[in-house]
């Protein structure tokens, strides 16, 4: 398991999700008072960027068929959605937003 | 048992005589290619695959082919054409019945009297082959037609 | 009234009103145009399907109504939607598979997604992407649904609707023809086989022909060639719904003397060489208590059920252009038949379709007018046989089911 250094917090803004890409792993992050949570950047219903979407107080809307995601705990919230987002463990320090990338790929 | 190789150069002929004898006009001959316990069926694609029973022609026996060529000849009305195979690859095994399995693709030219000449049938033959004492016949010929859209009607057997 | 109507509309129909048809109306392209309006959109209803070839919910399968491609579907466990094959966006084919099941209907041009009503759900990027783009504020999805249609059924048969004052289905067919429908679909239809036949002619000289039951021993030699009597018949002809609607029918002799076909066909194959080298063709049973054994009914516009002893079919009708049209044959037996009732049904159906040994004529027929008719405009046809009125009638050497056709297509095409 390690941390890695993905983005700046003045670079995120709060209505739509920033994508960044780390050792494959293709994460959406998002601004939510004040805080940042990070989820998978790809749809769980087909391959769509949530990062194209729309992210209003918490909830990532995708772009493709709008299903949409709570960012905090990357459950799916309606359909077509049937299977949830993972999520990434996010630390920020100071104007770095740090994600937690687990050894076995997640 | 024959090998597949000799197999081939066996059944080959069969099928260049069967496609002659439709394309000469020969159709009282037709008949003599099949057992006289045999099954014929005309079906589609996707009736083939879907297992339905009734495709475009079914016959039961030799007698049936009989009838369908004294209809022909003797019955129907239609536009006066012939056929022209187009004869794919042979692909052929013995079956552990002693009969032989064969497939073979083709295409059906139709050409009316007008001059009109058109791509009226493509598919595949799925047959089964028995060796008699006057040579090879036909105890089953399945010919399944890729479309399952026929163009007027069908009456000279494929 | 449209150009295309104003048109259509200058065809004269002759003073002798249905016992004669004028030939422009199988060959001008704007009357052509005019009948997608004004009859195929009218209120009328066009049979898309049965209830068996979409059984679960989410199961679809395409058709068209006369030009325009539709889409029927199982909506529910108990309803079925229907709508136009094409996407309230850009016009793109929505479904170019023949059938299918799907949760939703999504156009793969720009991902609009419909629900199995028709309703538009969601469309890709309405939002834009990080604020530029998307949809203007006012877009509203419920105004760019799917065209819908109206859909009813009767004993699993599903028609379709474009217009929203075509009376009720059972009204529009009548109690005689949902007699009739009721009496070959009150059991569960298993489907045997099915296949289409491209013709070459104007979609309603088939109808014509299929309506005409005079020509039936004359152009079909099969049953007098192979000395298969067929002129004692009882039977008649039953005209409803303005005279477009019919049903044709007969009870084949079974009175000592001749036996059935396969009887009697049976007794002579030794000594004559007409007869049939096997008749198992012919085998048959009494398939309803009434006696009928052959019945053709026609349901106007284009839709037609068929008894041929045990040969039981719905042929429906496809209008290609004016000099063509395409047949649709759906072959079916019942859920409940036995092995050796279903080989019958398989043995008879070498009668019927492109390559029927009874019907196959009526696939070339049809081209044999359309060709000979070209460049005679100003002439017509004559439908005298039977008389020149349009009611039911006792002989079947008749042509009034066919004048009936044509008192109804005036009806809708104002002629």
């Amino acid at each position: 398991m390690s941390w890695l250094n993905v983005a700046r917090l003045s670079d995120l803004a709060p209505d739509y999700p920033t994508a960044c890409s780390v050792e494959g792993h293709r994460i959406a992050l998002y601004l939510v008072d004040g805080a940042v949570y990070g989820t998978s950047n790809i749809c769980t219903h087909q391959f769509a960027l949530l990062s194209d979407g729309y992210h209003e107080d918490g909830v990532v809307e995708c772009p493709l068929h709008q299903g949409r995601f709570d960012v905090r705990t990357g459950k799916a919230l309606c359909s077509p959605l049937t299977i949830d987002l993972a999520t990434y463990e996010v630390d920020v320090r100071g104007d770095e937003v740090w994600v937690c990338i687990q050894g076995d790929g997640r | 048992m024959l090998e597949s190789n000799e197999l081939f150069h066996r059944v080959r002929p069969l099928y260049d005589a069967y496609a002659d004898c439709i394309d000469e006009e020969r159709y009282e001959e037709w008949p003599e290619f099949f057992e006289d316990v045999c099954f014929y069926q005309i079906t589609t694609r996707e009736a083939h695959r879907k297992s339905m029973p009734i495709g475009i022609v079914q016959c039961n026996s030799k007698g049936m082919l009989i009838d369908r060529i004294g209809s022909m000849k003797r019955a129907n009305i239609f536009e006066p054409q012939r056929y022209r195979h187009l004869l794919g690859a042979l692909h052929v095994e013995a079956a552990e019945n002693g009969t032989i399995r064969a497939r073979m693709g083709f295409g059906v030219v139709r050409i009316l009297e007008s001059g009109d000449s058109m791509l009226f049938l493509s598919g595949i033959w799925h047959d089964e082959i028995v060796e008699t004492t006057e040579g090879l016949r036909f105890r089953e010929k399945i010919a399944v037609l890729d479309s399952s859209r026929v163009d007027t009607l069908l009456v000279v057997p494929v | 009234m449209s150009d295309v109507e104003l048109q259509a509309q200058r065809i004269e129909w002759p003073k002798e009103g249905v016992s004669r048809v004028p030939f422009e109306i199988y060959t001008n392209d704007a009357l052509y145009e005019s009948e997608q309006d004004l009859l195929f959109k009218g209120p009328i209803w066009n049979f898309v399907g049965v209830d068996v070839e979409i059984p679960a919910v989410g199961d679809f399968k395409t058709n068209f109504v006369g030009d325009t491609p539709v889409v029927v579907v199982k909506s529910s466990a108990d309803s079925y939607s229907a709508f136009v094959n094409r996407c309230a966006h850009r016009g793109s084919t929505l479904c170019y598979e023949k059938t299918g099941n799907r949760d939703a209907f999504t156009c793969v041009y720009h991902n609009w997604s419909y629900d199995l009503e028709g309703n538009l759900k969601t469309v890709a990027f309405h939002k834009g992407v990080r604020g530029k783009g998307g949809l203007p504020d006012d877009f509203r999805t419920c105004d760019h649904n799917l065209q819908k249609l109206r859909v009813q059924s009767l004993c699993g048969l599903l028609f379709v609707s474009f217009d929203e004052d075509a009376p009720e289905l059972e009204t529009f067919l009548g109690p005689k023809m949902c007699a009739h429908i009721q009496r070959i679909f009150s059991k569960k239809i298993r489907i045997l086989g099915t296949f289409s036949q491209h013709m070459h002619n104007n979609w309603k000289l088939y109808m014509e022909n299929v309506k005409d039951s005079y020509h039936a021993s004359l152009l079909h030699l099969f049953f007098t060639t192979f000395k298969l009597n067929r002129l004692s018949m009882q039977g008649g002809l039953i005209l409803d719904g303005d005279g477009g609607h019919h049903i044709s029918y007969s009870k084949m002799a079974t009175d000592a003397g001749g036996g059935t076909d396969y009887e009697s066909g049976g007794l002579r194959a030794q000594n004559d060489e007409f007869a049939l080298h096997d008749n198992r063709i012919l085998k048959s049973w009494p398939e309803f208590d009434d006696g009928v054994t052959h019945a053709i009914q026609g349901i106007f516009p284009n839709l037609i059920v068929q008894q041929i002893q045990n040969s039981l079919a719905l042929r429906l009708l496809i209008p290609r252009g004016v000099n063509g049209c395409e047949l649709v044959w759906i072959m079916f037996g019942y859920e409940s038949d036995t092995q050796e009732e279903t080989d019958i049904r398989v043995a008879l159906s070498n009668l019927v379709g492109p390559a029927g040994l009874v019907s196959m004529e009526d696939g070339v027929i049809g081209s044999f007018v359309q060709r000979a008719i070209v460049g005679n405009q100003g002439r017509e046809t004559v439908l005298e046989m039977g008389g020149r009125t349009v009611e039911s009638q006792e002989s079947r050497v008749s042509e009034a089911s066919v004048r009936g056709f044509w008192q109804a297509y005036r009806k809708y095409m104002r002629l």
